[in-house]
C-alpha cells in the first residue's frame, strides 16, 4: 500500500529539479524586469528669496527716521538704515554719535537676531502656502522647492510676481533668483540679479560672471583669492582643482560643485511646530467654577483630538482665563510624560482648580499646549483576567509624583540620589521625580555607620568641662573618633572628629568636634 | 454539645485566629515577628509607632523590612508581578540621609520624599501615595491624626496593598485609632523597649531590650 502511494510522491519532487538543471544559468541569475518605468530624475528647481534689509524690517517700529546699530569692536556701528535715514546721510558704517550728529532725531535699535529669528520662522510657515519644502538656508535666506508648484500657480514668472508681490505687501524687500540647485539660488539671489535658470546646462554660464562677493565663504578666503587676482567664480572654476582644495580646503571646492548641480546637495526641510490653541469665549461674564471646569474640560477634549490625528503628545498647558479689567489669570500644568489623554489633563487641572483665584468672573478661557512631541501609544494588553482589571487601575510613579507636585508645589517632592564625597553633608542631593528617573548606582565611600537623619545644619551643642550636652545632659561617647579631613579645594575646607553618642534620653547621636577653630561639639545627625 | 462544635459555630469570633489572615512581613527582629500575627509586619493596613522624640530606634526597627520591600520584585502579599514598590516618606522631621538608608540595604531609586505644608496636605499626600499602589511603603509624621483620618489611612492602605506607618507622640496612646498594629517605644536605660500595644488577631505584649 505505501510503496503505491510513495512512488508518485517521489517522481513529483525529482521534476523541478530537472527541470533547473535545464535552465541555463544565466536566466536564473537575471533580476526581475520591474513592472512600472523607472521613474525620470527630476528636475528641482529653487527659488531663493534673499532678505539684505531683515534687521529693519524685523524690527516694527513706526519711528520716522530708524537705525539698526550693532556693536563691533566696542564701537556702535549703523548696520542699516531706513529711507528717511539715508537721505539725511546715514549709512552703514557710521558710529552711532556721528549718525545722531547728522540726525539728532534719529531712532537706534540695537540688532536683536532672536527676533529676526523669529520673523524668519513666520515668514516661512507664510510661504509653506506655495511649496511644500520651505528651507532656511541661513539668517537672511529662504529656499523654496517649486517644481511642484509650478503648475498650481501658473507658471513660474506668475508664482515669481505673487511672491514678490506678497512679500512687499508684508513689508519685505527681497532679492529672489531661481536656478536648478539650491547654492545656485543662493549665490544668485545675493547678487541681486533678478534671473530665471530653469536648465542645469545654463547655470555654468550664468554662475562663472557672479563676483565672489556674493559667495557666503570667509571674507579671509575671498580676500586672499581677490590678492590673486580672483574675482568671479568662473576664475575660481579655471584653477587646478587639487591645488585648490590644498589651498581653500575641500568645502569650498565641494561648494562650487554643489552649486553647478555635479554633486547632490539635500537641504533640510522646515516644519511649523505644531500647538494647540483654542479659545472659548462666553456671551456673559461667568464666576461658577463648575462650569468653568466644564469649559476646560471641553477644551481638553478638543486638544486631545487634535493631538491624536498627529500621533503627539504634550507636556505642558497653559489655560489662561480672561476677566474684563484685570489681567488674564494664567494656569500652567506640567506633566512628567507626554500625554494628550483629556482625562489625565482633566484630574491634574482638578488639583490646581481648587486653589486657583480668580479675581473677577471669567469672559473667556483659552488653552494653548506647549511643544508637542511624537507620541506613542501602548497597546492595552490582551487579557481578561481578573488580576489585569485590577492593574488597571493603578497608576505610575510619575503620575503620583505629578499629582503631588500639582497640589503642593514643585520644591516639595523629591527623590535621592548620592553624591561622591566625603563631606557628610554634601554625600547626598535632591532630584527631581519628574524629569531624572536614573538615580546614580554610586555606592557608599565608607564602612563606617552613617545616621538615617540628618540635620540641615550642625547644630551647636553646650559643653560641659570638654564633653558635649544634649538637653542638660552629658552625652555618653559609644563609637569614635572617625577623622574626616577634606574639602581644602573649594570654600567649605572641614576638619572634624566624629563620635556615635547615647543621649540620657536614648537617643543615639552623630556628633563631631571640630578641629579648626575652637575645639566645639556639633550634633549632625540621629542614628533614628 | 462538644467544644469543637460550639466553636464550629460562625457566631463565634475568636480573636488570636482571625480568618483570612495575610502572612506578615519579616520584621528583621524574631522576638518581634513572633508576638505579630502573621508572624511579622501587617502589610496593607496601618501601622501607628508611638514614640517619646525621634531616634531612639524607630526607624531601625523599621529599615530590614524595608530593604526588603524596596529590593524584591514580587511583593510577597500579592504573589504576582509589579513594579518594585517605592517608598514614600511624608513631612519627616529631618532630612533622611541617603548614604545610611544605602548601607541599610535600601535602593535609592525608590525613594520619594514628600513636604506638604499643613497638615491637611499631609494627609492627601500620604492617603494618593498609600491609594496609588505604586508605594510598597508609606511613612508619615502627622502633627495631629484623629480617629476619621486614621481610618481613612487604614482604608487607603487596603486600597492600594501598601503599608502606612504612621509615627505619632506618646500622648496619642489615649486615643482611638484604626490603626491594625500600634506599637510603643520606651528608652528603659539598657535599651529600647516595645509595647504591643494593640494588634489586629494578636495580644498585647512587652518587648524588653529590642533594640
Amino acid at each position: 500500500m505505501s510503496r503505491v502511494w510513495k512512488s508518485p510522491v517521489v517522481a513529483r519532487d525529482t521534476a523541478p529539479a530537472a527541470r533547473q538543471q535545464v535552465l541555463p544559468f544565466a536566466e536564473l541569475a537575471a533580476p526581475a524586469k520591474p513592472l512600472l518605468l523607472t521613474p525620470r530624475p527630476v528636475q528641482r528647481l529653487w527659488f531663493c528669496i534673499y532678505l539684505p534689509q531683515l534687521p529693519l524690517e524685523a524690527c516694527r517700529s513706526s519711528a520716522e527716521a530708524l537705525v539698526i546699530v550693532e556693536e563691533q569692536h566696542g564701537i556702535h556701528r549703523v548696520l542699516l538704515a531706513d529711507a528717511a535715514a539715508r537721505a539725511a546721510g546715514v549709512m552703514a558704517g557710521l558710529s552711532a554719535n556721528a549718525a545722531l550728529a547728522l540726525l539728532p532725531t534719529l531712532k537706534l535699535e540695537e540688532r536683536n537676531p532672536v527676533r529676526e529669528q523669529q520673523v524668519l520662522e513666520r515668514l516661512a510657515s507664510w510661504l509653506e502656502r506655495f511649496s511644500s519644502f520651505v528651507s532656511i538656508a541661513d539668517r537672511n535666506l529662504l529656499l523654496l522647492e517649486i517644481a511642484g508648484s509650478l503648475n498650481l500657480f501658473g507658471g513660474l514668472q506668475s508664482l515669481r510676481q505673487t511672491i514678490v508681490r506678497d512679500l512687499g505687501m508684508l513689508g519685505f524687500s527681497a532679492a529672489v533668483a531661481i536656478a536648478p540647485t539650491p547654492l545656485a539660488a543662493t549665490w544668485l539671489a545675493r547678487s541681486g540679479r533678478r534671473i530665471c535658470i530653469r536648465a542645469t546646462e545654463n547655470l555654468g554660464p550664468a554662475l562663472r560672471q557672479l563676483p565672489l562677493t556674493c559667495l557666503h565663504w570667509p571674507s579671509g578666503q575671498r580676500e586672499l583669492l581677490t590678492g590673486m587676482g580672483i574675482t568671479a567664480i568662473g576664475d575660481c572654476l579655471r584653477l587646478p582643482r587639487e591645488g585648490f582644495a590644498r589651498r581653500f580646503g575641500a568645502e569650498r571646492l565641494l561648494d562650487l560643485d554643489r552649486a553647478l548641480g555635479h554633486l547632490p546637495d539635500p537641504r533640510d526641510s522646515w516644519r511649523a511646530p505644531e500647538r494647540f490653541c483654542a479659545d472659548y469665549e462666553m456671551t456673559e461674564e461667568q464666576s461658577d467654577r463648575e462650569l468653568l471646569l466644564n469649559i476646560c474640560r471641553e477644551l481638553l477634549l478638543s486638544h486631545e483630538q487634535f493631538l491624536l490625528a498627529r500621533q503627539l503628545g504634550t507636556q505642558s498647558l497653559c489655560f489662561s482665563f480672561f476677566h474684563l479689567k484685570s489681567t488674564a489669570t494664567e494656569l500652567r500644568l506640567g506633566a512628567a510624560l507626554a500625554d494628550r489623554s483629556a482625562s489625565r489633563w482633566f484630574e491634574l487641572l482638578k488639583i490646581r482648580f481648587e486653589a486657583l483665584r480668580l479675581p473677577e468672573p471669567v469672559i473667556a478661557v483659552r488653552l494653548r499646549s506647549g511643544l508637542s512631541q511624537p507620541l506613542l501609544a501602548e497597546t492595552a494588553r490582551l487579557s481578561f483576567s481578573h488580576k489585569a482589571e485590577k492593574q488597571k487601575h493603578r497608576y505610575s510613579i510619575a503620575q503620583l509624583a505629578e499629582r503631588l507636585v500639582a497640589r503642593i508645589g514643585d520644591h516639595s517632592v523629591h527623590a535621592l540620589t548620592m553624591v561622591a564625597e566625603h563631606r557628610p553633608e554634601y554625600a547626598w542631593c535632591a532630584r527631581n521625580p519628574l524629569s531624572d528617573w536614573t538615580a546614580s548606582t554610586l555606592t557608599m565611600l565608607t564602612d563606617t555607620r552613617r545616621p538615617l537623619w540628618m540635620l540641615p545644619e550642625p547644630a551647636l551643642l553646650p559643653a560641659d568641662s570638654g564633653y558635649p550636652l544634649h538637653r542638660g545632659c552629658r552625652l555618653t561617647l559609644l563609637d569614635g573618633p572617625e577623622r574626616l579631613e577634606t574639602g581644602w579645594w573649594d570654600e567649605g575646607n572641614v576638619s572634624r572628629d566624629y563620635y556615635t553618642a547615647l543621649s540620657g534620653a536614648g537617643m543615639r547621636l552623630w556628633v563631631f568636634r571640630n578641629r579648626q577653630r575652637t575645639p566645639d561639639w556639633y550634633l549632625h545627625g540621629i542614628f533614628g | 454539645m462538644s467544644l469543637e462544635k460550639l466553636l464550629e459555630n460562625p457566631r463565634i469570633w475568636r480573636g488570636s485566629s482571625r480568618p483570612g489572615a495575610q502572612s506578615g512581613l519579616a520584621s528583621g527582629y524574631p522576638k518581634l515577628d513572633r508576638c505579630l500575627p502573621g508572624g511579622g509586619w501587617p502589610l496593607g493596613a496601618l501601622t501607628e509607632i508611638l514614640i517619646g522624640q525621634h531616634g531612639i530606634g524607630e526607624l531601625r526597627l523599621l529599615m530590614p523590612a524595608l530593604a526588603q520591600l524596596s529590593a524584591e520584585e514580587t511583593p510577597a502579599y500579592t504573589g504576582e508581578y509589579t513594579e518594585p514598590g517605592w517608598i514614600a516618606w511624608v513631612a519627616p522631621p529631618f532630612q533622611p540621609y541617603a548614604p545610611a538608608l544605602q548601607q541599610h540595604g535600601i535602593d535609592l531609586s525608590r525613594m520619594l520624599i514628600v513636604r506638604p505644608k499643613d497638615d491637611s496636605e499631609l494627609l492627601w499626600s500620604a492617603e494618593q501615595a498609600l491609594s496609588s499602589g505604586t508605594c510598597a511603603a508609606v511613612l508619615l509624621w502627622p502633627d495631629k491624626l484623629d480617629d476619621q483620618a486614621s481610618r481613612r489611612l487604614q482604608l487607603a492602605a487596603e486600597k492600594g496593598h501598601s503599608w502606612a506607618i504612621a509615627f505619632r507622640p506618646l500622648a496619642a496612646r489615649q486615643q482611638a485609632s484604626a490603626a491594625a498594629l500600634r506599637l510603643e517605644l520606651q528608652f528603659t536605660g539598657q535599651g529600647t523597649c516595645v509595647h504591643v500595644l494593640k494588634s489586629r488577631g494578636g495580644r498585647p505584649t512587652v518587648l524588653n531590650d529590642l533594640l
